[in-house]
């Protein structure tokens, strides 16, 4: 049992029975992978989010409903996933998808027909989807900052000269792994080896150990996920080999994880412990709503959508195009939005380039940040 | 309303007949441009699509047999060129993976191929990598094993490539499909509003052909029967065409004035000959009192020959009978008797010559008459000259006409056939007035010819009883003289009768006296015979006049002959 579900739901009934029972609930599409750790986080905040929405009074006396729709983070589960939102025409929005994998396999289905619907992804950092179409956003920074940003701390910061590089064979981690080797290499150091892998890999043991014989590294960088960060530093124990270890946003969960992060430098474009009243309040309330839990940059990205959308349907109602065109214009046309993630304010690309990505470090099950930034 | 206003014309109805084909063509044009437009967009577009995914699976399959042939050489035998090539080759597989999603006209099913394609081959490369590592590891078998596990992915990538093929062939099926009805419902569309076109164009030539056959043909009709010389008025009947109602007026205006011509010819060749009748009359009564003259001068002669004789006998008797004072008496008085006898003859026909001149008078003055008609009948005949020119020009400016026509039909193609014949039609119309006009111009020449002929006859005729007129007023003097030397022969007889008995010694006086006497009477002889010749000059001059009279007489039949060709 989700303790989401026991806390939001009573929350959301409670706002729907106030409102008045002649007006339906607007419906906002929720799509990730929720029965991951990282996809709970996501589906929480944005829970938390309509529930504050609602009892606030919701859109104009309408309340918020959330349609979850699990995409287990695959691209071809995602495109049903999308395909069903587009095909409810109560839905005006979608939040999500939460890898940039599923979000780019979607884009397609959300930007096509004749009744487009806005996605909005809290974490796909993947430069293509820059160019996915009008009705694709995101609130979080591309992975050639993440994978610029790595690179700098390894090689100034952590005076790194060799770096090996593990990424998952997918969209996100061959980008990051791009950028990172990119900037490494620009900056004058050496890349030992750079191994794909995917969650069905026998064993990682093979590609750790020609990192050793092809004479180690400095730093082990994985651009991959939460899931593959825990098969890949049990092995590091076995083949006895402890670099410093670092990878990008897909990371975050680790610290929770039961494998010990400890030291893992993950770059994110959100950090709990980010300055600031509205982030503050923002943590307390999902700490009240959510007893021993942080949030991490994709529920606090969801949050952040949640509450953009409904300051967007207070202006247009709920109508698939208007929303668009109102959110394409935050920024320029109407005022940015200073979320708890930060200024959000899109470009014509539906991306936020004013954003920038801290490094955060493991310490003691929590992600912080790293001193010196 | 200007002409060019009127819809009651030719011109504008073959503008109106050719705009309203144009009306049904234009559409047809547009609607067929318009169709192959939207066919050679969809077949762009179509074949852009199927074009750009053809690229694609086939950068994706000769990528993937790249990707695998270098990773399975490398296992063989490892080189680093083996390991960029197979590095490159999957990079490249993602890139046109990238690509095949980013076409947005794909179907779901194929969009799921594409997904597919990009995981397969991510397995395939993890795969081959894993078995690298190991292989570099020096775990060969263990390499050849992991290697292995790649086959299924790779079997299932070439699926999903095949299934993106199998969309695409499904895709131009459907596209063809497409673009046959399009073409199908385009054409219907066409042959329709084309069939509805011909049917207009079709009841359009037909009225337009109606509208002008029926009164050509009643103009040509009459035409030929002005040819013919049937010049009464030409009825037409029906609404005409502007063009075409006015030929048929100038058709009409031509016979009117050619009806009023001819009436006047009939007119004066009918005056004509009844002068020449009255002439021949005069000349035949002239003819009759010159034989009177001539008798009667035969008689004058006669009797002064006879009185000569007489005289002689007396010159011979005074001379013998110098003392025969009775029969000198005796013989005076009968020389006073005979002069008396002349005397009263050459009275009487005095007369009979004064009547005949007054007779020549009155001829003189018709002949003159006659030629003033005749040269005002030479006038009518310069005016016919006009009217025919008159009949040219129209006629010269109908053959321009049907000229512009025929120009215009045959601009008009296949359409403008019908019409065509029509102005070929006005074109012989044309000729034919132009036929008739010269007709005219060769008959009113003939008249001339012959008018001519008249006045030339008349002037002859006017100089030759100028002639008689000049011999009958030498007759008159000639009687005159004839009467005074009567006189004084009758006062001489008269003094010798008185003198003779009383005076014998003058008889030899006397003797002179007659011998004076018998040398006037054979003056008179002498005069009475030139009276005799000047009278039978005159009988030939008249009869010369009558010739010519019975000449101007035979001219004025002609002349109502040729003009009774023509029915008024």
């Amino acid at each position: 049992m989700r303790i989401s579900g026991r806390l939001a739901w009573p929350a959301l009934v409670l706002a729907v029975a106030a409102c008045s029972s002649k007006t339906a609930p607007i419906a906002i599409g929720l799509a990730g992978p929720f029965s991951t750790e990282r996809g709970q986080s996501m589906r929480d905040a944005a829970e938390l989010a309509v529930a504050e929405i609602n009892q606030a009074g919701g859109i104009h006396g309408r309340t918020l409903k959330l349609v979850v729709r699990d995409d287990s983070a695959n691209a071809e589960r995602a495109m049903a996933v999308a395909r069903a939102f587009y095909a409810d025409p109560t839905v005006v929005a979608v939040v999500g998808h939460l890898t940039s994998g599923t979000t780019l396999a979607a884009a397609p289905v959300y930007n096509g027909g004749d009744t487009p619907l806005v996605e909005i992804s809290p974490s796909a950092s993947s430069p293509e989807l820059s160019s996915a179409g009008p009705y694709t956003f995101r609130v979080c920074p591309t992975d050639l900052l993440h994978g610029s940003r790595l690179a700098a701390w390894a090689f100034d910061r952590l005076h790194a000269k060799r770096a090996a590089v593990l990424y998952i064979n997918d969209a996100y981690g061959r980008g990051v792994r791009r950028v990172f080797e990119r900037s490494f290499t620009a900056r004058g150091g050496t890349i030992v080896s750079d191994d794909p892998y995917l969650l069905d890999l026998p064993s990682f043991g093979p590609y750790l150990r020609l990192v050793l014989q092809r004479g180690g590294a400095d730093v082990l960088m994985i651009a991959g996920t939460q899931a593959g960060a825990e098969r890949i530093l049990p092995a590091l124990k076995t083949v006895g080999w402890s670099p410093t270890v670092m990878g990008g946003d897909g990371l975050t969960g680790i610290e929770k994880s039961s494998v010990d992060a400890n030291g893992v430098y993950i770059s994110s474009a959100y950090l709990p412990d980010r300055p600031g009243a509205a982030n503050q309040k923002f943590v307390a309330a999902y700490a009240k709503a959510y007893p021993g839990k942080m949030p991490d940059h994709r529920g606090a990205g969801a949050y952040d959508i949640i509450h953009l959308l409904a300051r967007a349907l207070e202006a247009t109602g709920p109508d698939r195009t208007k929303l668009r065109d109102y959110l394409a214009g935050v920024g320029t046309r109407t005022p940015a939005y200073d979320g708890v993630t930060g200024r959000i304010a899109f470009d014509s690309s539906g991306d936020v380039p004013d954003k920038d990505v801290v490094i955060g470090v493991v310490h003691d099950g929590h992600l912080v940040t790293a001193g010196g930034q | 309303m200007s002409r060019r206003l009127q819809l009651n014309t030719l011109r504008n109805r073959i503008i109106g007949g050719g705009l309203a084909l144009l009306a049904g063509i234009v559409p047809i044009a547009l609607i067929a441009v318009a169709a192959l437009g939207i066919i050679r967009t969809t077949m762009r577009q179509e074949l852009g699509v199927l074009q750009q995914v053809a690229e694609m699976t086939n950068g994706i399959t000769s990528s993937v047999s790249d990707e695998i042939r270098a990773a399975e050489e490398y296992l063989i035998a490892p080189s680093a060129n083996d390991q960029r090539t197979f590095r490159d080759a999957a990079a490249s597989v993602y890139q046109y993976q990238r690509q095949l999603s980013a076409i947005p006209d794909l179907s779901p099913k194929e969009r799921d191929a594409v997904t597919r394609i990009g995981t397969l081959q991510a397995q395939v490369e993890v795969d081959y990598h894993y078995a690298h590592v190991l292989a570099d590891l020096g775990r060969a078998d263990s390499a050849i094993a992991a290697a292995a596990e790649a086959r299924t992915p790779t079997a299932e990538l070439i699926a999903a490539v095949n299934d993106i093929g199998a969309g695409q062939a499904a895709r131009s099926t459907a596209t063809t499909n497409r673009l046959v009805a399009a073409a199908t419902r385009e054409r219907s569309i066409v042959w329709v509003v084309l069939i509805v076109s011909v049917v207009i164009g079709l009841g359009i030539g037909a009225a337009l052909v109606r509208s002008v056959d029926q009164p050509i043909s009643v103009l040509v009709d009459a035409a030929e029967r002005f040819a013919d010389g049937d010049l009464r008025p030409v009825h037409v009947g029906a609404r005409l065409p502007a063009e075409l109602e006015a030929l048929s007026g100038a058709i009409n205006r031509i016979g009117s004035r050619l009806r009023g011509i001819i009436g006047e010819v009939i007119g004066e060749g009918s005056r004509i000959a009844g002068t020449a009748g009255d002439l021949s009359a005069v000349s035949e009564e002239l003819a009759a009192t010159a034989g009177e003259i001539t008798t009667a001068m035969v008689e004058i002669s006669e009797g002064a020959e006879r009185q000569v004789a007489g005289l002689d006998d007396g010159t011979r008797s005074m001379e013998q009978l110098g003392k025969a004072a009775d029969s000198n008496a005796a013989l005076a008085r009968r020389v006073a008797q005979l002069g008396a006898e002349i005397h009263r003859v050459a009275a009487r026909h005095r007369a009979d010559i004064a009547a005949a001149g007054t007779t020549l008078t009155d001829v003189q003055e018709f002949v003159e008459r006659s030629a003033a008609q005749v040269e005002e009948l030479e006038r009518l005949s310069l005016a016919i000259d006009d009217f025919v020119d008159l009949i040219k020009r129209i006629s010269s400016q109908t053959n321009l006409l049907a000229l512009n026509a025929a120009i215009e039909a045959a601009r008009a193609g296949e359409r403008g056939l019908g019409f065509a014949v029509v102005a070929e039609e006005v074109r012989q119309l044309a000729d034919s007035s132009a036929q008739a006009a010269d007709d005219v111009t060769e008959t009113i020449r003939a008249v001339r010819a012959k008018t001519g002929e008249v006045a030339a006859t008349m002037k002859a005729g006017r100089a030759k009883v100028g002639g008689i007129g000049q011999a009958a007023h030498g007759v008159t003097q000639a009687l005159d003289e004839i009467v005074a030397a009567v006189g004084e022969v009758e006062q001489a007889a008269q003094r010798v009768v008185e003198e003779a008995s009383a005076n014998a010694k003058a008889t030899a006086d006397v003797v002179t006296v007659l011998q004076d006497v018998s040398g006037a009477a054979s003056t008179h002889a002498s005069s009475a015979q030139e009276v005799t010749a000047a009278a039978e000059e005159q009988g030939a001059s008249t009869e010369e006049m009558a010739a010519q009279a019975n000449e101007l007489s035979q001219a004025a039949e002609r002349l109502r002959a040729l003009v009774e060709g023509f029915t008024v």
